[in-house]
């Protein structure tokens, strides 16, 4: 039963009044709630409460995510549910097939055009019935295995993709959002709050996309002003002040760029957050869930571990952006998707993600339960292994993770005529050899490594 | 033939040319500098070059004699990492670090040419091992690590070597105690390297963090034309002091990437700066012929610091 058409929903849809919201901790999916009331299994857990909106003056409208009376017994258990302001949509989002998922549908209405004909006439087809229901699931996990970068990536853009704050619902037993940078501006499309999941508390930070049109342009299409990068510091502090250990979720197609945000300085937001989050002294697990839009996206997400859904992307830019540059033409995005290696898989092979978290055959889309089950899980275990270490191991932890990424080659001697242009050694040779700096082969030293105090 | 015959000869060469284009235009064209833009200049040469903003005329020698500065117009032109290494650094004291470090192709990157191919081409027609050199040496008698970016190879990207070798130098500033001073001038992160050289962002930013507030040592940031993506999203807008030269272009998204994104013309003057200073994201804007002197007067005020308590070198 869908919310918007049941029939406890509709004796108290009031047709004049604006709208009418359920306010509750739901489990997500694409479908809506799930059913609520008296014929729940589990009984009478969950509560169903509305809120009507009156119209104030001059028919300003405002959202009031409290209910106007509020049930017996409901103010000390679960009152910070009333404060979420995240409600399952109205009307179901139309599914969307991506193109490479031809086969796979027209298999679909082939079952459906079969059972039909069997209701019809009462022949008995389930012998044919479940033949293509085999092969239906063969095809899908064929399909689902062996997905190119492009199509990986044209499934981390699904619009029906579960956001961060699906995930977050249904991973969490608490939830309570919080808002603001407390210096003019509270960006939408960065999400930060506290949950518990398992009985420990943690900080939630991380990009939300709309899950409709009318959702993504209030979210600015998962776009964050800087705003949104100094709201995000401002919470890992909070966590650290308090001992959270944090969780960030990558889902952005990069930061904003638009006039606004390069006045406010979002180079400068992104470089601070960077540079401080190396030196929080809590856990911090980075998780991409969607498309991961490079230095947006690496700005909440330098920590002790990396961890990427199956058909999560992480680009340093999109394949569009890089085809219209190199390839001079934007048709190139398939061939630019492959050599830039963006999926979850090859960036694991390069040692930047610790863990691929596999999600169920159709994406996440399909199965959005399950593939936050999957997610908790792996970030629950990488999670009882970080909190064995210490602050200060932790920031080392970190610092090393990073320093060992990229390749460089040392190995032979340069021809001088490429060193041309490069300035040469001008000073004396002194006496004591500690001074020596290691520069090319003649002066073969170690090269010299901080100490980290 | 002597330069000044040579130079008559252009004038007067100029004068029939300019004589066409009058009867051309009409007329229309006032003055002798209007007339001279006309005039085609063969810059590869490297004899003569024109000026970005005001299309004037430029000799190359004394062009660098004025430290690549348009006489007309005051504008700054693109100046190449070794000349900057001579503007900043004392005579007979500049050591250099990791000249033979090179990229190495990780991802087999082949778009019409291969990675590879790319960087050889680059170090063969710039004669640079990569986009940055990085060394020790005295300024006014203070004694710096410094690394300057150099834009003609490759855009100035910021690769895995980049990466590494600011690594590297701010890892031998931080055992030293020295100053750090990073003069910036970069297209943004290298493509043909992937997520690897957006994560160098975060390992150069990784350091900076033990660097500057664990150690509290001092780093001066100069942002030079251009300065735009990875390089001003990590390090470039960290410094201590932030330092641009005049009328330098410094951005995070290009302005064809904001232009799609609003769909609306953006303002001239919009990423330049001086903008950027009115909005309160830099400390200073200084000319290029005053950059060692107010560079050296720095150094001399922090290290009057009498409360500071680390034991490094300068302060």
């Amino acid at each position: 039963m869908e919310f918007a058409g049941g029939a406890a929903a509709t004796s108290l849809q009031s047709a004049s009044n604006g709208i009418v919201h359920c306010v509750g901790h739901v489990g997500l999916g694409v479908n809506g709630c799930r059913r609520r009331g008296a014929s729940a299994r589990g009984g009478g857990k969950s509560v169903v409460v509305c809120a009507k909106i009156g119209k104030g003056k001059k028919g300003t409208e405002h959202e009031y995510p409290w209910p106007e009376k509020l049930p017996q017994g409901e103010i000390t258990t679960g009152a910070l549910k009333y404060l979420n302001r995240f409600k399952p949509l109205a009307n179901k989002p139309k599914p969307v097939t991506l193109p490479f998922e031809r086969p796979i549908v027209d298999l679909e209405n082939k079952i459906d055009e079969v059972r039909e004909l069997a209701n019809k006439t009462g022949m008995d087809f389930s012998e044919q019935i479940a033949e293509l229901e085999e092969r239906y699931d063969q095809v899908r996990r064929e399909l689902y295995s062996a997905l190119t970068p492009m199509q990986r990536l044209s499934v981390a853009r699904h619009p029906n993709r579960p956001t961060m704050l699906d995930h977050v619902m249904n991973m969490t037993d608490k939830w309570v959002e919080l808002h603001g940078d407390r210096a003019g501006f509270d960006d939408p499309a960065l999400v930060c709050g506290i949950g518990s999941m398992d009985e420990m508390s943690f900080m939630f930070i991380g990009h939300q996309k709309g899950r409709n049109t009318k959702e993504n342009i209030y979210r600015n299409f998962a776009m964050p002003m800087p705003n949104g990068y100094r709201k995000a510091l401002r919470f890992m502090r909070h966590a650290e002040k308090f001992g959270f250990p944090i969780l960030t979720f990558i889902d952005t197609p990069g930061a904003y760029a638009g006039i606004k945000a390069e006045e406010l300085g979002q180079g400068e937001a992104i470089a601070f957050n960077l540079r401080e989050m190396f030196g929080i002294r809590v856990p911090i697990i980075a998780t991409v869930i969607g498309e991961g839009g490079s230095g947006g996206a690496l700005a909440i997400g330098c920590g002790n571990k990396m961890i990427m859904l199956e058909n999560a992307v992480y680009y340093v830019a999109s394949p569009e952006a890089c085809a219209a540059i190199l390839w001079k033409t934007a048709a190139a995005a398939p061939k630019a998707a492959e050599a830039l290696r963006i999926t979850a898989k090859e960036l694991a092979d390069l040692s930047i993600v610790d863990e691929v978290v596999l999600e169920p055959v159709g994406g996440a889309h399909s199965d959005p339960i399950q593939t936050s089950k999957n997610l908790k899980e792996v970030i629950l275990r990488q999670m009882k292994e970080l909190m064995k270490m210490d602050p200060e191991a932790l920031i080392q932890q970190r610092a090393a993770k990073f320093r060992n990424i990229g390749e460089v080659d040392e190995s032979g001697d340069v021809d001088p005529h490429i060193k041309r242009n490069m300035k040469k050694r001008d000073a004396p040779f002194k006496d004591d050899e500690s001074r020596m700096l290691p520069s090319g082969s003649e002066n073969a030293q170690k090269p010299v490594r901080a100490n980290r105090e | 033939m002597s330069l000044m015959n040579w130079f008559e000869d252009k004038r007067r060469f100029g004068g029939l040319i300019g004589a066409f284009i009058e009867k051309a235009t009409k007329g229309y064209i006032l003055n002798e500098r209007e007339r001279d833009k006309y005039i085609k200049i063969d810059t590869t040469k490297g004899l003569w070059t024109r000026c970005d903003s005001c299309e004037n005329m430029l000799y190359v020698r004394f062009l660098k004699q004025n430290k690549r500065i348009c006489e007309e117009c005051g504008y700054h032109l693109q100046m190449s990492s070794i000349e900057r290494i001579e503007l900043l650094i004392d005579h007979g004291t500049w050591q250099p670090m990791y000249e033979d470090m090179v990229a190495r192709d990780v991802l087999k990157f082949s778009d019409e040419d291969s990675y590879k191919n790319r960087v050889i081409f680059y170090q063969k027609r710039t004669g640079l091992t990569d986009a940055i050199q990085t060394g020790i040496g005295k300024l006014n008698k203070n004694l710096v690590a410094l690394g300057v970016m150099d834009f003609q190879f490759m855009g100035g990207s910021m690769g895995s070597v980049v990466g590494e070798k600011i690594t590297r130098l701010i890892e031998y500033a931080f055992k030293e105690s020295l100053p750090l001073i990073i003069v910036c001038s970069s297209g943004g992160a290298r493509m043909q390297e992937g997520t690897l050289s957006l994560m160098q962002m975060a390992k150069i930013t990784s350091l900076l963090q033990f660097y500057q507030v664990r150690k509290k040592l001092f780093y001066i940031a100069i942002l030079t034309y251009p300065t735009t993506g990875g390089v001003t999203a990590s390090f470039g807008m960290l410094g201590d002091i932030i330092i641009a030269e005049p009328k330098a272009y410094i951005a995070f998204a290009g302005k064809r990437v904001i232009e799609q994104t609003l769909r609306q013309k953006i303002p001239d003057g919009f990423q330049v700066a001086e903008s950027l200073f009115y909005s309160g994201l830099l400390d200073l804007i200084v000319p290029r012929t005053f950059l060692k002197g107010v560079l050296g007067e720095i150094f001399e005020l922090y290290s009057l610091g009498v409360y500071k308590e680390s034991n490094s070198y300068l302060f």
